[in-house]
């Protein structure tokens, strides 16, 4: 009962296993066929292991440029990127909580959350006749103060009440739901946010039209809607976001003392303690953080879509995120995983669904596809275990 | 699960937390009968079970996986491959010149049949590649979702015979004002007489393989095994229980009970699609944990789930009836589950 963070071999953060890990029924199989086939010391092997993911990409993207007509195009690679926004962030938030050896199942209903809410601070004030950059100020702020409470009561539960992170995260989903439901008015798109959050949305940071100039992060003024199509627009602002966030988070994870404590809690939560580090501040900032990040994610689907979106059911965004944190590496039994994985596992995700639009295969089978790829990654982990 | 009966004698208060389930579904009709006249009767008692049919088996399918110390997200999209395959099924009998409940029986049991598939996967993946029972399920999750859309092509299962709803919300009993009884035919009578139906068809469908399952959970040497898995795997495996083949059976009952929750939903809204019991996973994994079992495995009793679920039935149920909407539904389940796991640990002892 003492290590009460530490998951058991199917649940992630499931509750307070006596035996660590899945070692016990690995005695019962020794040697999966990826041992025997690449050879567990070939420098090969060991490539390929490491930066599955990563060749994999590499690869649907070479099939994908062959299958589909339009794939391998800048402007199809920045909508991936622009689409992702979302799942990116989602996905570097849920990394945070995996290394530490917990979950958070709430994600994407905060994620849903903050967009309905922001969405309906801003209709409210822009209704009252507030000028248009308060408004947006304002029910930016008020929706990224609200998504960090569902951080805090997990935290708090997983911590104090000792509620395991499954649950406790699990039990947020629902309240969130219920909340947004409710904002939501039970599924309906929020509307009456002012427009000018599309533009900050969905602007490029370059727009260069091949006669005449470049100009940043607006259309030139002088456009017509006829000679629109003849732009080039280069580098989204959704990508500055994305970078922003995975940097700060990267930086956070590798290079400070904040991040070898979170390494270290969910590599051993026992250590941690003995070590001297305060686990369970440590795990409430956690949560806090991740809540956070994704209530970010739901404020800036708000700019790109310009209404608030209720979460629809059965979307599973949090469920896709821990998808993209396993197949970018990480241990849902903690201490293992990095951001940059992370993001590799997103773009793997979205360039299946993306590629398989295109090559006119029905999207459809991208479900399928995410759940062959997530078994895939661990069966590799599990071929590798001293590896990463 | 095996009693130290060092501590016979409890206190009042722990008895209390011991069956503060019980206490609490009681508080909760007696609130939902004060402020709704209507609710305590015969009728909604049976409403209750009927619309929470889905939740009692999928409830069931997810604690037989729990007691073995892993988890099976697959249940609600197994449940709606189920709801796609089952009604393609017996439109495909129909169509072959079967009469309408031969085809629905026949696209029943192939379709119990099929439903054990997932399971198998799962179960093989979990026992023998070491795959964590979440992933493993997520896969089935997506790799089930994805064969529903695919066959449904976004539009729900139609031209099922209209037998299968007649038999989906139809009782098993009914009392004629005359005092006639007769089985599975709703009498005629005159306008103004009411009949009164007992046993909603659906509702004896579930019970029958729930208390089947609870038979077999609790006696039989197979449920001993798979609470010694959930105790301790390490233990199991020296105590020479084939852990790898119980695991897979674990796995193979709960996706069935998914199916049979397909079937069910299938008979009651004469329609199937992919996302049908999407919902329904925070329902299920709400149910067995409000009734006690651990995550962390090696405890849990069909009685106590279904306790569970029924919290969450009658929430769904009274909250309709005395007008809340759904979104209060999500938000006291969430605060219920939570609380479950908080008050128990207040009392440990309630799973001894």
């Amino acid at each position: 009962m003492a290590d009460k963070g530490r998951p058991l071999a199917g649940i992630p953060g499931g509750g307070s296993p006596s035996s660590k890990g899945p070692s016990s029924i690995s005695d019962q199989t020794r040697g999966g066929f990826f041992q025997t086939t690449f050879g567990r010391q070939t420098a090969f092997g060991q490539f390929t292991a490491r930066n599955w993911a990563l060749l994999f990409l590499i690869l649907m993207i070479v099939i994908f440029s062959f299958a589909g007509p339009g794939f391998f195009d800048i402007v199809n690679f920045q909508n991936i990127i622009h689409l992702s926004t979302g799942t990116f962030l989602l996905a570097a938030a849920e990394t945070l909580v995996v290394i530490t050896g917990g979950i958070d199942l709430s994600i994407g209903y905060v994620y849903g959350l903050a967009s309905v809410l922001g969405a309906k601070v801003m209709q409210i004030l822009g209704a009252g006749g507030m000028p248009v950059p308060l408004v947006i100020v304002l029910g930016s702020l008020a929706a990224l103060l609200v998504s960090i409470l569902p951080g805090l009561g997990n935290g708090v539960l997983i911590t104090r009440f000792k509620v395991p992170p499954f649950i406790a995260t699990m039990g947020m989903w629902g309240i969130c739901n219920g909340v947004t439901l409710f904002l939501s008015d039970g599924f309906m798109p929020v509307m009456g946010a002012p427009s000018q959050i599309n533009d900050i949305g969905n602007s490029y940071f370059l727009y260069i039209d091949p006669s005449k100039t470049v100009s940043f992060f607006s259309k030139p003024p002088y456009i017509t809607l006829t000679s629109i199509r003849n732009i080039r627009r280069l580098i989204p602002n959704s990508l500055f976001l994305t970078l922003l966030v995975l940097f700060i988070l990267g930086f956070v994870m590798s290079r400070t003392r904040f991040g070898r404590h979170t390494y270290a809690i969910g590599g051993s939560m026992d250590a941690a303690v003995r070590a001297g580090i305060n686990v369970d501040r440590h795990l409430v900032m956690i949560y806090v953080i991740s809540s956070f990040v994704s209530g970010i994610a739901g404020l800036f689907n708000l700019f790109q879509t310009g209404i608030g979106n209720y979460t629809p059911s059965g979307a599973n965004y949090e469920l896709m995120a821990v998808a993209a944190v396993v197949i970018g590496g990480a241990s849902l039994t903690g201490g293992k995983g990095r951001i940059m994985g992370t993001a590799v596992g997103v773009l793997v995700l979205a360039v299946l669904e993306n590629g398989l639009q295109i090559a006119g295969i029905s999207a459809f089978y991208r479900y399928i596809g995410v759940g062959v790829l997530l078994t895939i990654a661990v069966i590799i982990d599990r071929a590798f275990p001293d590896m990463f | 699960m095996h009693a130290d009966s060092v501590n016979k004698t409890s206190s009042l208060q722990e008895r209390l937390g011991r069956n503060w389930i019980a206490i609490f579904i009681v508080l909760l009709v007696v609130l939902f009968s004060v402020s709704a006249r209507a609710f305590f009767s015969v009728d909604t008692a049976q409403l209750i079970f009927f619309n929470g049919t889905e939740v009692f088996l999928l409830a069931i399918a997810e604690l037989f996986v729990i007691i073995t110390g892993g988890i099976d997200l697959s249940v609600g999209f197994v449940m709606g491959f189920s709801t796609v395959v089952s009604s393609k099924l017996i439109v495909m009998f129909a169509g072959m010149g079967l009469s309408p409940l031969a085809s629905i029986l026949a696209g029943s049991i192939v379709m119990m049949i099929i439903g054990l598939l997932p399971g198998l996967v799962n179960g093989w993946l979990v026992a023998y590649l070491r795959v964590p029972a979440f992933i493993a399920t997520f896969s089935m999750l997506g790799v089930t979702h994805g064969i529903s859309e695919l066959m449904t092509q976004g539009i729900p299962t139609k031209n099922l015979p209209s037998l299968a709803g007649i038999i989906g919300n139809g009782s098993f009993l009914y009392i004629a004002p005359n005092g006639a009884l007769s089985f599975f035919a709703r009498p005629q009578v005159a306008r103004g007489q009411t009949v009164i139906a007992i046993l909603p068809n659906m509702v004896v469908f579930a019970f029958a393989f729930i208390l089947l399952f609870a038979f077999i959970l609790g006696k039989m040497k197979f449920g001993r095994h798979l609470y010694a898995i959930g105790g301790n795997i390490d233990a199991a495996i020296r105590s020479g229980i084939n852990v790898k083949r119980d695991l897979i059976k674990a796995y193979v009952i709960s996706s069935f009970f998914a199916t049979l929750a397909g079937l069910s939903y299938v008979m009651k809204y004469i329609t199937g699609k992919p996302d049908a019991g999407a919902n329904m996973l925070l329902e299920a994994i709400a149910a067995v944990v409000i009734g006690g079992a651990s995550m962390a495995g090696g405890s849990g009793t069909v009685g106590r789930t279904i306790l569970g679920a029924l919290v969450i039935a009658i929430l769904e149920t009274g909250l309709r009836i005395i007008g809340m909407q759904t979104f209060m539904t999500y938000i006291l389940v969430g605060a219920i589950l939570i609380l479950a796991v908080i008050i128990d640990q207040v009392f440990p002892n309630r799973n001894r």
